[in-house]
């Protein structure tokens, strides 16, 4: 591959580039489901190809192609750039790119249990057995099961002389029982909503999440979920579990830390940020029990990995240092508008697609409190567990969730279920309102596969650690 | 490669007759695509891609898999043939499979402009230029894009269906922002980049951002609102999304469950899925290559029927209105070419009913709360305006709002003549704009 990737830089700086990388993508996938008892998928697919960004006068181009035969990676090379001239005709200042020393390495992901050596049968018989239990309870009228895996190799090069091979290899999975009743649908979910937990890893990672022995009580709060009570109108205190608060920081914390929507890269499609670059070191983003760091070098997270898609190794940094505004996610030409070096957060959804920023694994760092306390020391609240819905605006401050379960607090104990649990805030208003956050024992990282940005439409994989935390004075039950 | 449906539909073909399933289906889908994106009214991405493949549904007995790949060379697509099949072969019987379709007449329609398919990274930067220069020169900054793709799609399978077709699909969209918080959109999509008046879309966008200059505070609480069509199209998106295939109907997720032949919406609300009509844009057949049939959904406010594929289809023991996705799908049957009935009113006619009330040109970041009643949340962005005594008064900040669409329809003001084609590669929903006599916004950014 070395050779191809090579053939491109050199078509790339005939043709003028004054700077070219080439990423050579090869992916595997393959998705297994059921439904109700039926086997509703099996698939898999491969998809291979190459794409070469290239900067000529200071202007970018892309170009992409599934034809890695010499011809077709020059006339990539030579479309890339012709892309970048006519890009030219609408300039801006002149792209330059911070520096970054080359670099010749390869990287290898976490796996023990290579999923794509299990047989499909294996692979549908934890699901069909999953299945069974969440249908032997009457209420629960639709069922939903899947595994999915994925093998990736980038073969990287640039004409600064890095080259890099990494390789990882994905697992993921989930169970959903819906009861419905009287128009209502309600779902629950393990050990995540919206297709489970992923992670960086093998089949152990699928073995450990013990699908069939966790069904049975899905299936039965989902039952439960029908007799409970609607979600408290008004304001209380809020305490939210490990999973729902991953979303939380992925929208109201992760995105607005991407500096190239700060920059205003991202206005057409999904906005800005309520950052400015004069925000650094100075707002008070959250309290002081809040601090954020984005780290690309987390073992078995999505959103980890050796170098980024622009040849930058893989780095740990603040974004919030107690509850102090103190960093963005970056790439080299965005870094250059804080006079610093990337951090390492240029990211592409695969071969045919230009690196956008991209979080890596951004976390709320752990903090002193048992989840026992932390509820004893609740006079009244509210509990909430797992995503149901997310909405955020385009500056990325008014914010709406809703979860899949909740209870009630009262005097320092977890009281009476409740079904459709939602809450709204403005980012900074709710990070301020934090006044506890959960200790390491109860932190884990929650992968979030399915993280869009960029026109053409991009989708990255990332992660969240985060622990159960409470928020004072949250607006809840809103529309109900 | 370029897209070329007749080499798509060989290999379709090719690869159906050589699998050793019982029976097979084949998808193939080349595709070439280039997109110019702006912001800082300069260009800062600009992209192109060109990549085919095939997707190969094997059948063994009443046992589906599915394999994909972009690997179109003999090897490529005998290994994608065979791992569909060893699929296939690990999944239990599905006694409810009903066997691939059979095949059935296809209405042939040009859906792809020479124009669009030639339009290049040169013409691209011009538009976006004429686009930009709208904003530049009153002191705004645009950001937008201006995309063309070039498909070709081909269907077979082992029951002697075999269809093909070529598409292209152009779309510009800007968003202009003024220095006082003020933001205006707007935005194109036709199968023919030459219907595109770059200099009259910049300036669309550029009017609305000055207009909404020095947004203001609106106390939350149910209002009456005139949407233009983008953000109907969101609704009926949604609807679609959350209740329009007979999957949802029959597994009591839609609002038309159980309720089919009821009035659940204003008589004012008509909706149809018609891949036949003159302006949209996309397929005149599905994934399974089944004619896409006219389907009335909802008909003057009364839930019509659901769309079906081949299974749902089977399983419901209702006509096949051709409505698949690609296999394996875990969605079910989806209409992709919606229609809302035009009304006779203007934009300016419904806002002059209105006495208090709020202006929307479009929502964003909308998702469903709860599926049954459609309840979504959304924000409203890129020129909000209050109304007031059947006039726009002032400019309002971003809102959110919290609202069943299904109640929001139930009382409708008035649907305007003029509708507006919203769309995307696989097809476009033509929506007119609304006026809703009450609408609920909970809370609105800072």
């Amino acid at each position: 591959m070395r050779e191809t990737v090579e053939a491109a830089l050199d078509a790339a700086r005939v043709a003028g580039a004054s700077y070219a990388d080439a990423r050579i993508v090869d992916t595997t996938d393959e998705s297994v489901s059921v439904s109700n008892g039926r086997v509703e998928g099996v698939e898999s697919s491969v998809s291979a190809g190459v794409g070469v960004r290239v900067l000529l006068e200071g202007a970018w181009g892309f170009a992409s192609t599934a034809d890695t035969s010499r011809s077709g990676v020059d006339d990539c090379a030579r479309r890339a750039t012709d892309i970048a001239r006519a890009s030219g005709l609408v300039p801006g200042n002149p792209v330059h790119l911070a520096e970054l020393t080359p670099v010749i390495d390869t990287w290898h992901g976490p796996c023990q249990k290579d999923p794509f050596d299990v047989s499909i049968e294996d692979k549908l018989g934890v699901l069909l057995a999953a299945d069974e239990y969440l249908r032997a309870e009457a209420a629960v009228k639709i069922t939903k099961s899947k595994l999915g895996f994925q093998k990736v190799r980038k073969w990287f090069g640039s004409t600064e002389g890095s080259y890099i091979e990494q390789e990882y290899v994905e697992s993921g999975g989930g169970i959903v029982a819906y009861a419905i009743k009287d128009g209502e649908v309600l779902p629950r979910s393990y050990p995540n909503s919206h297709g489970g937990q992923w992670v960086q890893g093998g089949w152990e990672s699928i073995e450990s999440l013990d699908l069939v022995g966790n069904a049975p009580r899905i299936a039965e709060e989902a039952a439960a979920l029908l007799a409970a009570q609607s979600c408290p109108i008004g304001e209380v205190d809020l305490i939210i579990d490990a999973t729902q608060l991953a979303l939380q920081v992925h929208e109201s914390i992760g995105h607005p830390t991407e500096l190239d929507r700060v920059l205003g890269d991202e206005t057409a499609f999904a906005g800005t940020s309520f950052l400015t670059l004069e925000d650094l070191g100075v707002l008070r983003y959250g309290s002081d029990h809040v601090s954020v760091t984005a780290d690309a070098t987390v073992p078995g997270s999505l959103g980890s990995f050796g170098y980024d898609d622009e040849g930058v190794p893989a780095q740990r940094d603040y974004l919030i240092r107690n509850g102090l505004f103190s960093g963005f996610l970056t790439s080299r030409e965005s870094a250059l508008a804080m006079n610093r070096t990337s951090n390492g957060c240029m990211r592409a959804d695969g071969w045919n697609r230009m690196p956008l920023i991209r979080m890596t694994t951004v976390s709320l760092e752990p903090g002193e409190w048992s989840f026992d306390d932390l509820v004893a020391d609740t006079d009244e609240g509210l509990y909430v567990e797992t995503n149901n819905s997310w909405s955020i605006d385009d500056r990325r401050l008014n914010f709406q969730f809703a979860c899949e379960i909740g209870w009630e607090i009262k005097g320092g104990k977890i009281g009476r279920m409740v079904k459709n649990p939602n809450y709204t805030g403005i980012t900074p208003r709710f990070w301020n309102a934090c006044d506890a956050v959960c200790s390491r024992d109860h932190w884990s990282v929650s992968g979030v596969p399915n993280c869009g940005k960029g026109e053409p439409m991009q989708v990255a994989h990332v992660a969240h650690g985060a622990s159960p935390a409470r928020f004072r004075g949250i607006r809840t039950g809103v529309g109900r | 490669m370029r897209p070329d449906p007749a080499q798509a539909r060989a290999l379709a073909e090719r690869a159906v007759e050589t699998t050793s399933a019982d029976q097979a289906e084949a998808l193939v889908m080349m595709g070439s695509t280039a997109l110019t994106r702006f912001a800082g009214n300069r260009i800062h991405q600009n992209v192109a891609e060109d990549n085919a493949g095939i997707a190969i549904r094997a059948v063994v007995g009443t046992r589906t898999g599915v394999a994909a790949t972009n690997h179109l060379d003999v090897d490529g697509v005998r290994d994608c043939s065979t791992a569909a099949v060893r699929a296939a072969m690990a999944a239990p019987q599905d006694p409810d499979f009903p066997g691939l379709p059979n095949p059935e007449p296809i209405t042939e329609l040009e859906r792809r402009s020479a124009a669009t398919a030639g339009f290049s990274a040169e013409e691209r930067a011009t538009a976006v230029r004429a686009i930009v220069d709208q904003s530049a020169s009153r002191g705004l900054v645009a950001a937008g894009t201006v995309s063309v793709s070039e498909q070709a799609f081909a269907i077979a399978n082992s029951n002697g269906i075999s269809a093909a077709m070529p598409t292209t699909f152009a779309r510009a969209t800007v968003l202009s922002t003024g220095p006082d918080g003020g933001t205006g959109w707007a935005s194109f999509s036709d199968r023919d980049v030459s219907a595109l008046a770059p200099a009259a879309l910049g300036d669309e966008a550029a009017t609305l951002a000055e207009r909404s200059a020095n947004p203001g505070e609106l106390e939350p609480g149910a209002y009456s609102v005139v949407l233009a069509p983008e953000a109907v199209a969101d609704i009926v998106n949604f609807l679609a999304y959350a209740g329009f295939s007979a999957k949802a109907v029959e597994e009591g997720r839609s609002f038309m469950s159980g309720r089919l032949g009821e009035k659940l919406v204003s008589e004012a609300i008509s909706i149809t899925d018609d891949a036949l009509a003159a302006e949209t844009i996309g397929l005149t057949f599905d994934f399974e290559g089944v004619p896409k049939r006219v389907v009335n959904l909802i008909e003057n406010g009364v839930a019509v029927s659901p769309v079906t594929d081949s299974y749902w289809s089977a399983r419901t023991g209702s006509p096949n209105t051709g409505h698949a996705l690609p296999a394996p799908n875990s969605y079910g049957p989806m209409p992709l070419n919606l229609e809302m009935a035009p009304g006779e009113e203007t934009i300016d006619g419904l806002v002059a009913q209105v006495d208090m009330g709020v202006y929307v040109t479009r929502f964003h970041y909308v998702n469903i709360d709860e599926p049954v009643p459609v309840l979504l949340t959304g924000m409203t962005r890129d020129g909000t305006f209050l109304i007031e005594n059947g006039r726009l008064t002032r400019p309002l900040k971003s809102l959110r709002f919290t609202q069943s669409a299904i109640a929001a329809l139930r009382d409708v003001g008035g649907v305007t003549r003029d509708r507006k084609l919203l769309g995307q590669d696989a097809g476009a929903t033509h929506v007119p704009g609304l006026l809703l006599r009450s609408f609920e916004f909970t809370g609105q950014t800072d």
